[in-house]
């Protein structure tokens, strides 16, 4: 499932990226907002879920 | 409108947890002084400069003294952020290699950028390994850094040159062993900003990096009286944070507990141990920096973010991003010695509040 985050501002991307980790396993998240890597890294520490960078701007994570 | 009606109407303060604060009181009490009796040139033969001498020497003392370099060492800037760069370029010779870390200063990293530079990761403490390297490289050494208080290791291996920035430690922390010039920011220790202490520990191992024609270390004009002012700051901030150090640590580990164990998913840079403990910077998860920090300045207290939503650039804290600390719902607190325990009691319960509003 892709989610597409592109324009939106911090925290907006990770929000709603944990929302639609309540309903999925896997997300594909596609931001380009500054934060969004150094945030996916912090988070995924803080939650346990994990992610890996496709390209540019491409995420895909995985629920714990 | 005038500045002064301007100035009335936005007065009355909340409780300060920004890194600015107001001049200290034994500064602010000596300012007008230090402008009837500073304000002549030190260097001209008439008895107003001589006693403008006698002052600006008496405040070399107490800056010698307390940020433990000599007093013929103590060099003042106009701007601080000047100092970088008489520093760091100032030590590097042809064929230097600049170390640095990935939590220093964005001023070291433009530095960084017109020299042979390597930039030395951190963890999440926030802790950079520093090569051996040679003689001739340079290192730029952020004694603790302002927006975590993270102490850094001493530089101890390091061969070459080091440029020591203490411009968020002050005289909070002692220069290392080594070291070869070194930086501290006036507002650091309560002193007026606009100022600030470049120091090298011997002359021959810089050479000046600006357009100079003379001996003179830096040509910025800084304000003689504020520089007298500065150093009474400096004197009085000392006295104050000896005496209530035991209280901000026992404030800044509270902080730490009570995010713990009342707030949850909230990332913390750092341990109280390892760093200063006036500086505290922690994210709290899918929440919104900027309104965040709205809500709490109307309830009554100022803080500062490191986050993206907060800043000019809409770009993160470089620090918080380095380190892996989450970089939304930053908070950045500065435990001033004014700050009394109620009104942190006071801050934390309403941050609680905010932060399950938000939330929901």
């Amino acid at each position: 499932m892709e989610l597409n985050c592109l324009g939106m501002r911090c925290p907006l991307p990770i929000i709603k990226l944990a929302q639609q980790l309540k309903n999925t396993e896997e997300v594909t998240l596609l931001s380009d907002d500054p934060a969004t890597l150094p945030d996916l890294t912090a988070w995924a520490r803080m939650t346990g879920n994990t992610f890996t960078t496709l390209g540019e701007h491409r995420y895909l994570v995985k629920k714990l | 409108m005038s500045i002064a009606g301007s100035v009335l109407r936005v007065g009355s303060v909340t409780t300060n947890f920004q890194s600015e604060s107001p001049l200290h009181p034994a500064a602010r009490a000596f300012l007008d002084d230090a402008f009837d009796r500073g304000w002549a040139d030190p260097s001209k033969p008439h008895q107003s400069s001589r006693q403008t001498a006698i002052l600006l020497n008496e405040s070399k003392e107490i800056f010698s003294h307390h940020l433990g370099i000599r007093s013929e060492q103590v060099e003042f800037l106009a701007d601080p952020a000047l100092g970088f760069h008489l520093g760091i370029s100032g030590l590097a010779q042809p064929g230097s290699q600049l170390y640095y870390s990935a939590i220093d200063r964005s001023e070291v990293f433009a530095v960084a950028e017109g020299m042979d530079s390597t930039k030395l990761p951190v963890g999440l403490n926030g802790i950079a390994a520093y090569p051996e390297a040679s003689e001739k490289d340079v290192l730029a050494w952020q004694a603790a850094n302002g927006e975590t208080g993270i102490i850094s290791f001493q530089p101890s291996t390091f061969k070459g040159r080091i440029f020591v920035d203490a411009t968020a430690s002050g005289p909070r922390l002692r220069m290392p062993d080594r070291w070869h010039a070194g930086l501290w920011n006036s507002q650091s220790w309560q002193g007026p900003s606009g100022l600030g202490i470049f120091a090298l520990s011997e002359r021959s191992a810089w050479k000046n990096p600006l357009p100079h024609i003379d001996h003179n270390i830096s040509s910025s004009n800084f304000s003689i009286p504020l520089a007298i002012a500065s150093a009474l700051a400096l004197e009085g901030y000392v006295g104050d944070y000896k005496a209530e150090k035991k209280r901000i640590e026992g404030m800044n580990s509270r902080i730490r507990e009570f995010l713990h164990s009342e707030i949850h998913d909230v990332d913390v840079a750092g341990d109280v141990a390892y760093g200063l403990p006036h500086l505290l910077s922690f994210s709290i998860l899918y929440i919104d920096a900027q309104i965040l920090i709205n809500k709490l300045d109307e309830r009554g207290f100022a803080v500062d973010s490191g986050s993206a939503c907060n800043s000019a650039n809409m770009e993160p804290s470089h620090v918080l991003a380095a380190m892996g600390i989450l970089t939304h719902g930053n908070v950045r607190l500065t435990l001033h010695p004014t700050v009394k325990d109620e009104e942190l009691k006071e801050f934390l319960q309403v941050l609680k509040e905010i932060v399950a509003e938000l939330r929901q």
